[in-house]
């Protein structure tokens, strides 16, 4: 007779005062308090950049599974990052998919895995299932394989490593790439002095609006234990479960590598990347309300992908900025609905602020 | 032997059992033990597959292998078989997740047709370089365009090189047989490969013709239960797939080549111990037909060999010495055994039911492969190749001796009027 698929469950980290970008009254980083899990599944022996985003995803999501899981990674630059022949960074077994492969190869090994439980060739319970896309598989080339995958509800979670870009390849657009975001497919020139013409996909909406018995969910690299917990939430889901993390791409968006992080909030707190979890049972959306709302500029002129956009370019930024605050039910402030008039700004070369800023243009 | 295989590694797997398949499974095959079931290669196919205890099964719809993964659904709908049945978006995600499945050390089973087999190009490569043994089952057929359900072996060939065993079957009870066997030989710790295991679209996989029924425990004995010497498992991790730097590549593709070349022995055991286990003995490589004392011979593949037999006869009738040797397997390619097969042949000629735009003879694809292990005959026969049965034609007696007089003519003149003919088009 068929044996039964046990599966794991995943305990939840305290997350209170901890989901915001804030520090504690010492001034110290709260992201990083003991109770995160000490192994590292992902570990190091790669040839990620320094201040590589989705290295930082990576970490922090096989932390939050722990050892009885194992990963598939669709080609990409963690694909060529993380792997080198006879070397490996993973602790947890691993394979290489075709870019398009991440969700189809996944169904795979979920469905293989739930035979081989049943017919009693797996002892163990059913491992966590997980694969990393880059945005480039997982928005573009493989969309149609994740969705396969998610409307069949293959137990696994989907991942999508977002960097905005196919970076791997040199920088080239991608559906994920934002608006006025310069790529070497997408060089800003006299014709053409945005660079990125189109308004990014919204991915996880799409997942979550067409997928509606999965669990969705958005996350950065900015909020670790979010990004633990949703983890493990979507690993807890049983069933199909979709997670969009924005990762930060030093090498394709030119910034200070220490930045990464620090990128991973102020997206938010721009209003360029709503953090949100999408709930199947009441079919409903979770919206993190950050403690601070910047303007768009804050989080553009870290980076030098953005640093040739002129006036009417920003305002276009805040303009899609202010819609997903609406969206996401917060008010617009006076200074950010003002910030959608072009005379607002300057060109991106003559503004200063206060952050340390990349004064380069460039992707 | 290549060097993936990695024996003692592990610890030994619990018993997979009788209890993996279903109640009603074992009862349904107990009842089905030593009859004959009227089947067409599509159901064939899909009964073998059941018979081998498939883990996970890939579905997506084209003609005419569709059949094949009705059955299996039916099957899995009835409580029958017990397999997890991905209907997946497209024949590139089918065969990923085939690939997924074969990885994690499930026994997968997968198919397809037409564009379908081309849609899915890239992944044959990369399963067979991964050394995943999953069977794919094609019923072949026409690539477009023209929008075309006949059978042509065109699809199928087109991924001859990727590193997949690939053979036809001409009948349904073949088609059964050949499931097994190619499970058996790519499973095999000394192989490794993934397996095509290939029938003329229609012409096979829609007439049926009985075929035999097994005991289960005897196909359990034959083909025992899969285990990939490295799956994806957490209990011993694992890393598929990396990146190599340039000057690793040179080891690794000798590796891939060889790995062909050692599945020869592999498929030579195989068949013999199907044919002592099931009493229907194959040949190994090329079924010898009427070559005895032939001057002239037919290469064939697939199932236009059943009409070719008979077309056979018919002109021995008429003292024309004329036999056929028919390609059991594609790849790897049988260069020994066709040499030895053909040893007394003055003329060959190779029937082409495929299309190679622009080739070396400039009409099949299986002519350059025979040519070239005829090149190497002590006493190498003039040889010549047929443009026949495309687009899903049939090929008819009349073609056949067509084809066996262009030969005769061959041997008065001592040349060949040209490496491809297009028969129906010429005098």
């Amino acid at each position: 007779m068929a044996k039964e698929v046990i599966r794991q469950f995943l305990p939840l980290l305290e997350e209170e005062g901890r989901g915001a970008a804030t520090d504690d009254s010492a001034g110290r980083d709260r992201h990083y308090l003991p109770d995160t899990p000490e192994e590292d599944p992902y570990q190091a022996g790669h040839r990620t950049c320094a201040g590589c985003g989705p290295a930082i995803e990576y970490r922090w999501v096989l932390k939050a599974a722990g050892q009885d899981t194992v990963v598939a990674g669709p080609t990409g630059c963690m694909y060529v990052a993380n792997s080198t022949y006879l070397c490996t960074p993973y602790t947890v077994p691993w394979a290489h998919t075709p870019i398009a492969s991440g969700g189809s190869f996944t169904s795979g090994m979920a469905a293989g895995y739930e035979a081989l439980i049943r017919k009693g060739r797996h002892p163990g319970p059913y491992p966590n299932i997980i694969t990393m896309s880059g945005d480039g598989s997982a928005a573009d080339i493989g969309l149609g394989p994740i969705s396969g995958a998610l409307y069949r509800n293959h137990d696994a979670l989907f991942i999508c490593y977002d960097n905005e870009c196919y970076a791997n390849t040199g920088i080239q657009v991608s559906p994920t790439t934002p608006f006025g975001g310069m790529t070497t497919f997408t060089p800003f020139g006299k014709a053409i002095p945005e660079g990125t013409r189109l308004p990014p996909k919204n991915l996880a909406r799409m997942m979550a609006e067409g997928h509606p018995h999965c669990y969705v969910a958005t996350a950065t690299v900015g909020y670790p234990v979010d990004l633990i917990n949703k983890t493990r939430k979507g690993l807890n889901h049983r069933g199909a479960a979709f997670m969009h993390c924005f990762t930060p791409c030093q090498k394709g968006w030119v910034y200070q590598t220490s930045m990464t992080v620090e990128i991973g909030r102020r997206v938010v707190e721009a209003g360029l990347f709503p953090v949100w979890e999408y709930d199947p049972e009441e079919r409903r959306y979770h919206y993190f309300h950050p403690p601070v709302q910047r303007p768009v500029t804050d989080y553009l002129a870290m980076q030098g992908r953005f640093g040739h956009m002129l006036a009417e370019h920003i305002a276009t930024v805040q303009q899609q900025a202010n819609r997903n605050w609406e969206t996401i039910g917060m008010d617009v402030p006076a200074e950010l609905r003002a910030g959608e008039d072009p005379e607002h700004h300057k060109r991106m070369r003559d503004e200063s602020y206060s952050m340390p800023l990349n004064r380069g243009v460039g992707a | 032997m290549t060097t993936v295989h990695v024996e003692g590694a592990w610890a030994p797997e619990p018993d997979y059992g009788p209890g993996s398949r279903t109640p009603d499974g074992i009862k349904m095959l107990a009842g089905l033990a030593g009859t004959r079931k009227r089947l067409n290669g599509c159901a064939a196919a899909a009964y073998a597959a059941m018979y081998a205890n498939v883990d996970v099964i890939t579905a997506y719809p084209i003609r005419p292998y569709t059949a094949i993964m009705m059955n299996l659904s039916q099957f899995i709908a009835d409580g029958l078989l017990d397999a997890e049945y991905i209907v997946a978006d497209g024949e590139h995600s089918q065969l990923s997740a085939a690939f997924g499945a074969g990885s994690c050390g499930a026994r997968a089973f997968t198919g397809s047709s037409g564009v379908g087999v081309t849609y899915a190009y890239e992944m044959y490569s990369i399963i067979s370089g991964a050394r995943i043994p999953i069977q794919m089952s094609i019923a072949d057929r026409t690539l477009d365009p023209p929008g075309d359900f006949g059978s042509e072996h065109t699809d199928a060939l087109c991924t001859r090189d990727m590193g997949w065993l690939m053979g036809w079957a001409a009948t349904p009870q073949e088609v059964f047989d050949k499931t097994l066997i190619a499970y058996a030989i790519g499973e095999d710790p000394r192989v490794l490969l993934p397996q095509m295991v290939v029938q003329d679209g229609y012409f096979v996989s829609h007439i049926a013709g009985e075929v035999e029924m097994p005991a289960a425990a005897q196909v359990d004995a034959y083909l025992p239960p899969y285990r990939l010497p490295f799956p994806l498992d957490p209990r011993n991790p694992v890393s598929h797939g990396p990146q190599i730097h340039p000057s690793q590549g040179p080891p690794l593709q000798l590796e891939r080549a060889r790995a062909m070349e050692d599945a020869i022995p592999v498929i030579r055991q195989k068949t013999d111990e199907f044919g002592a286990a099931f009493g229907r003995k194959y040949a190994h490589f090329i079924e010898e037909y009427m070559l005895e004392d032939a001057d002239i011979a037919l290469v064939i593949s697939g199932g236009h060999a059943v009409t070719c037999r008979a077309a056979i006869r018919l002109l021995r009738e008429r003292g024309i010495k004329v036999g056929m040797a028919r390609l059991m397997w594609v790849r790897p390619f049988p260069s020994d055994d066709l040499r030895a097969a053909l040893r007394g042949v003055k003329a060959v000629g190779v029937v082409e039911t495929n299309l190679g735009l622009g080739g070396s003879t400039y009409g099949g694809i299986l002519a350059p492969d025979v040519t070239t292990a005829l090149y190497h005959a002590e006493n190498r026969p003039l040889v010549t190749s047929f443009m026949a049965g495309l687009g899903g034609e049939t090929v008819p007696a009349a073609e056949f001796d067509w084809m066996a007089g262009k030969l005769t003519q061959a041997i008065e003149r001592g040349a060949v009027e040209k490496p491809a003919h297009w028969v129906g088009f010429e005098d």
